[in-house]
C-alpha cells in the first residue's frame, strides 16, 4: 500500500510549532508596520540596525529558556547567570587576565550553574521553578561577590585599550558584513541549536521527555542527562548574553540581565512555545524576539513612556498565550449540544 | 515443540509485606498468543512489572530467550525487553509516529535525524500489516486504533519478543479489535509470542491458542484451544452475576411511555451520524462504539473536549448549553483516578456535588451530620475517619457512586464502568448502578465492551463510524451478532442455567 506523501510545503506548515511561529512572525510585520506608519524613523537603516543588534539578546536568552520549555520546565536563574557571566568576566579581565581565558573561566562558571539546576531538577526531581529559583538566588549572590559587592571598573583598566576594544568589538560594537556582531553571534547560536533540536537524537529526546516524560523513560530516554543538557544550553545562552553585556558597557554591573528571565519566558511563549512542554520551535522564538524588540524599540520611538510600554509588552504575551489555548483546544468554539 | 521465550519457574515474590505472587510458574513459547484471564487483581500487577524489571525474588526463576535473567539469589533490577500496551498510552504525543517508533527506543545510536528515511523504514513495517499510518503523522492527532498499532509497532522495531496486551478489548472496539487480531496473528507467526491479558475469558477466548486463569497471585487452570470451553466460567462470583442478570430481566419494564430524563436529537460529530436516543426514568442504555474513534467522540462530548457538528442535547426538556449540569452525573472512566479529591476528607469528598440540593452543607455541622448517620451503615464509619488515598478500591468506588446519588441527578453517564474492575468489583458496580436504577434515574453507559453492561441493560444502541446506529431491545440480547459473556442467560427460550461442572 503505496501512500501518497504530502508536498514539502504542507509538510511543513504542518510541523507542530509551526502555526505559533508564524503567527508571531505576522505579528512581528503588522507591529513593525503600524510603528512605521506612526513614525518614518522606524523604518531608517540606522534604526533597523540597532533593533537587531538589541534583538540578539533576547533572541539568545529566548534560546536557552525555550529548551527549557520544551521539557516543560522552567530556568528562573537565566537573568542572574546573565549577571554573574557579565560580573566575573569583566572581573577577570580587570584584574589582568586574558579575555580568551576569562571567558573560558566565565562559561566553565556558568555550566556548573547549569549542570546543578539539571541535577536538582532531573535528579532530585526538585520542582524546576524552586530549584531555579534557588540557583537563581546564589548566581545573583555570586555576581554580587565576586567584586566585593560593587560594579567593577572598566575592564580596559586591567587588559588595557586595545583588547577591550577587541573585546568589545567582538560582542557588541563590531560589524561584520554591515550588521552588528551580536546579531551575528545570535544567529549563528540559533542556527546551532535549531539545528540541534530539529535534526538530531538529542532533540528528539527533548521534545519526548517535554510531550510524556514516563513513555520517554520507558523508551530508553535518559531524562537526567536529557534535561541536564537543557539547562547546560540555558546556562551557555545565558553566559553570552553577560558576555554582549559586558561588552556594551565596558565594564560588568552587578544587576545585569535582572528579569531577563522573564524576558526569555515571553519571548518564547509569543513565539508559540507551549509552557506545559513538548510543542514548539526556535523559529518562533526568533519571531517572539522580534516582536518584543519591535514593541520596545517602537513604543520608544513613538515617545510611549515606560509605564505604558510595559503594560502593552504585557498584553501581548497574554495574547500570545491566549491565542495558543484557544487554536489548540478551541475554547471559544460554538457548542451545538 | 516450539522454543520457549519466557519463563517462570516457582516464583514467589513478595513486596510491603504482601506476597502478590506464590510459587507461579508460566511457560510462553515462540509465536504463541497466550492468554491471561484474572479473576481478581491480586498479584497482576506484580506480574507485569516483572515481566518487565527483573525485581529481586523472594524465590524462583526468571527466563527470558532461553536466558536466565532473574532469580531469587541476585536479581540486576535490569529491564528486559518485553513490551508492555496498555490503555495508557506510551507514546510521546507530540512527536511524529516515525519518532515515536523508530527513535524513542533504546539502541537507536544515530545522533542525526533523516526524516525521509525514517519515512521509508515505516512505511516497510505498515505495509508489510496493511495499515496506512502516515510517519509525520503526530501521535496526538491519531485514532486509538492507529494509536494503538504504533504502539505496536514499536514494540515490534525495538526487537521485543513478548508483547504483553492488556484489557485492551476494553478500549478497542469490535472491528478495530478484529483488524488487530490479524496483526497479532501475522507476528506470530514470524516468531513474537503475545501475552493477551483479558478480563473476560470470551475475550480471550478469539485469539489465543491457550488461557490461563489467574486468581489471588496463582494460574490455576490452563485452558487449550482444542478443549471445549465451558458453556459459563463457573467462578465463585459468577452465580451472583447470573442472579443480577436474571432479576433484572424480570424485572425489566416493557414499553415505558415516561417523559425522557436525557435526550439526544440528531447528533453529529465528525465518526457519529444521526444519533438519537431518550432515556427514560429509571432505564438503562448502553452506547456500544464499535469503532474507537466512536468513542473518543462520545467521551469527548461527555467531556466537552469534542463539539458535535450538528444536534442537540435535552435535560428533563431543556435545552442543554453544556455537558457541566448537575442534574447530569458523570462517572469518568477509571474513577477511582479522576473523580476523588486525594487532599480532602472523605466527607468532603462525599458532599462536594451536594451544595445546590443543601446549600448550608459547608456551613452548618448538623447536614453532614445527618449525612454520615445515613450513609455510615452503608459504607463504614471507618471510612470517614480515614485518609482518602488508604481506602480500598472498592471504598473508593463506593465512595464515588454514592456521592453521584446524592447529587440525586436526573441521568447519569458512566464511561465504561466495568474497565479493569476484578469480578468481584463488577458486582458491587452492579449493585451501585442498579440502586440509581431503583431511584430512577436514567442510566447511560457509554461502553466498547459488551462483556457486563449489558447486565441490567434496557436498550443497546450500537454506534459504528458514519452509520446510522442500531437499536437492541433486552428481548433481542439472546440475538445479538457478537459474543458476549453469559449470553445465553438473555435467551428467553434457553433452558435454565445448570449447576457447575466444573
Amino acid at each position: 500500500m503505496k501512500q501518497k506523501q504530502p508536498s514539502a510545503v504542507k509538510r511543513i506548515l504542518s510541523i507542530r510549532g509551526m502555526g505559533g511561529a508564524l503567527t508571531a512572525f505576522a505579528g512581528f510585520i503588522i507591529i513593525y508596520l503600524v510603528f512605521g506608519l506612526i513614525n518614518n524613523q522606524v523604518f531608517t537603516g540606522n534604526n533597523i540596525m540597532n533593533l537587531l543588534r538589541s534583538m540578539a539578546k533576547y533572541l539568545i536568552i529566548g534560546i536557552g529558556q525555550s529548551y527549557i520549555l520544551i521539557t516543560g520546565n522552567i530556568d528562573l536563574s537565566l537573568g542572574s547567570v546573565v549577571g554573574m557571566s557579565a560580573m566575573l568576566s569583566a572581573t577577570l579581565m580587570c584584574a589582568g587576565v586574558n579575555p580568551i581565558v576569562a571567558i573560558l573561566i566565565t562559561l566553565v562558571c556558568c555550566l556548573v550553574i547549569g549542570v546543578i539546576n539539571g541535577f536538582l531538577v532531573g535528579k532530585c526531581q526538585l520542582p524546576p521553578f524552586i530549584a531555579t529559583l534557588g540557583t537563581m538566588f546564589v548566581a545573583r549572590g555570586i555576581a554580587y561577590m565576586v567584586n566585593g559587592n560593587r560594579n567593577t571598573d572598566a575592564i580596559s583598566s586591567g587588559i588595557g585599550q586595545e583588547a577591550a576594544n577587541v573585546f568589545q568589538n567582538f560582542f557588541y560594537y563590531g560589524k561584520t558584513l554591515g550588521i552588528y556582531n551580536a546579531f551575528w553571534i545570535a544567529i549563528v547560536l540559533f542556527i546551532i541549536f535549531f539545528f540541534l533540536l530539529q535534526k538530531t537524537r538529542t532533540g528528539r529526546h527533548i521534545y519526548a521527555v517535554g510531550s510524556n516524560i514516563e513513555a520517554a523513560k520507558l523508551s530508553g530516554v535518559n531524562v537526567v542527562a536529557t534535561i541536564t543538557k537543557t539547562y547546560l544550553v540555558s546556562a551557555f545562552c545565558a553566559c553570552v548574553v553577560g558576555l554582549i553585556l559586558c561588552g556594551q558597557a565596558n565594564m560588568g554591573n552587578m544587576e545585569a540581565g535582572n528579569t531577563y528571565e522573564m524576558y526569555a519566558v515571553a519571548t518564547g511563549v509569543i513565539g508559540g512555545i507551549s509552557p506545559l512542554g513538548g510543542t514548539g520551535l526556535l523559529l518562533g522564538t526568533l519571531a517572539g524576539a522580534a516582536v518584543w524588540q519591535t514593541l520596545e524599540n517602537g513604543l520608544n520611538m513613538i515617545g510611549a513612556q515606560v509605564g505604558i510600554q510595559r503594560l502593552v509588552i504585557g498584553i501581548i504575551v497574554v495574547l500570545a498565550v491566549l491565542l495558543d489555548v484557544v487554536v489548540r483546544r478551541g475554547v471559544f468554539k460554538k457548542k451545538a449540544v | 515443540m516450539k522454543k520457549e521465550v519466557f519463563r517462570m519457574e516457582r516464583v514467589t515474590f513478595k513486596e510491603k509485606g504482601t506476597t502478590p505472587l506464590e510459587n507461579f510458574n508460566l511457560i510462553i513459547r515462540e509465536g504463541e498468543i497466550m492468554g491471561l484471564v484474572p479473576i481478581n487483581h491480586i498479584g497482576l500487577d506484580a506480574l507485569l512489572r516483572l515481566l518487565r524489571q527483573n525485581l529481586p525474588l523472594h524465590y524462583g526463576y526468571i527466563y527470558y530467550q532461553g536466558n536466565l535473567v532473574n532469580h531469587w539469589r541476585y536479581s540486576t533490577m535490569k529491564y528486559n525487553r518485553i513490551s508492555l500496551i496498555q490503555n495508557e498510552s506510551c507514546l510521546a504525543g507530540d512527536l511524529t509516529v516515525a519518532d515515536n517508533v523508530f527513535v524513542l527506543r533504546n539502541g537507536f545510536k544515530k545522533w542525526l535525524m533523516r526524516p525521509k528515511v525514517l519515512r521509508q523504514q515505516l512505511e516497510f513495517f505498515t505495509d508489510e500489516i496493511g495499515v496506512e499510518i502516515s510517519g509525520d503523522t503526530y501521535v496526538d492527532d491519531l485514532p486509538p486504533f492507529e494509536r494503538f498499532v504504533v504502539e505496536l509497532l514499536k514494540a515490534v522495531v525495538s526487537g521485543s519478543r513478548l508483547i504483553v496486551l492488556e484489557d485492551i478489548g476494553a478500549f478497542i472496539g469490535n472491528r478495530d479489535l478484529e483488524r488487530l487480531h490479524e496483526i497479532f496473528r501475522y507476528y506470530s507467526q514470524k516468531g513474537i509470542s503475545f501475552l493477551y491479558i483479558a478480563g473476560h475469558m470470551e475475550d480471550a477466548w478469539k485469539i489465543c491458542e491457550r488461557v490461563a486463569l489467574m486468581a489471588n497471585g496463582q494460574i490455576i487452570k490452563y485452558y487449550y484451544s482444542d478443549m471445549m470451553l465451558p458453556r459459563r466460567f463457573h467462578i465463585n462470583e459468577s452465580e451472583d452475576y447470573e442472579r443480577h442478570v436474571l432479576e433484572r430481566t424480570r424485572r425489566h419494564k416493557k414499553n415505558q411511555d415516561s417523559f425522557p430524563v436525557f435526550e439526544l436529537v440528531n447528533v453529529n460529530t465528525k465518526s457519529i451520524r444521526n444519533m438519537n436516543l431518550a432515556l427514560q426514568p429509571g432505564e438503562c442504555v448502553v452506547l456500544q462504539a464499535m469503532d474507537s474513534a466512536v468513542f473518543s467522540d462520545m467521551v469527548g462530548m461527555v467531556s466537552e473536549e469534542t463539539t458535535p457538528l450538528s444536534g442537540s442535547g435535552y435535560l428533563d426538556g431543556e435545552r442543554m448549553t453544556s455537558a457541566i449540569d448537575r442534574r447530569l452525573g458523570v462517572i469518568q472512566e477509571f474513577p477511582i483516578q479522576s473523580m476523588l479529591f486525594s487532599n480532602m476528607s472523605y466527607m468532603d469528598n462525599l458532599c462536594i456535588t451536594l451544595d445546590h440540593r443543601f446549600p448550608e452543607v459547608w456551613s452548618k455541622q448538623r447536614v453532614r451530620k445527618s449525612i454520615y448517620e445515613e450513609y455510615s451503615p452503608l459504607l463504614g464509619a471507618d471510612c470517614f475517619y480515614s485518609n482518602v488515598n488508604k481506602l480500598t478500591e472498592m471504598q473508593k468506588y463506593d465512595l464515588i457512586y454514592t456521592r453521584i446519588l446524592l447529587q440525586n441527578p436526573r441521568a447519569v453517564i458512566c464511561i465504561q464502568p466495568f474497565k479493569r474492575a476484578e469480578v468481584g468489583l463488577r458486582l458491587r458496580i452492579t449493585e451501585h448502578l442498579e440502586r440509581f436504577l431503583d431511584k430512577g434515574i436514567g442510566v447511560l453507559i457509554v461502553a466498547v465492551n459488551l462483556a457486563d453492561t449489558l447486565t441490567f441493560a434496557d436498550r443497546l444502541i450500537c454506534v459504528a463510524r458514519g452509520k446510522e446506529p442500531v437499536e437492541y431491545r433486552r428481548e433481542e440480547f439472546g440475538t445479538l451478532p457478537i459474543d458476549v459473556p453469559w449470553r445465553h442467560l438473555y435467551r428467553e427460550d434457553e433452558e435454565e442455567p445448570e449447576t457447575d461442572e466444573e
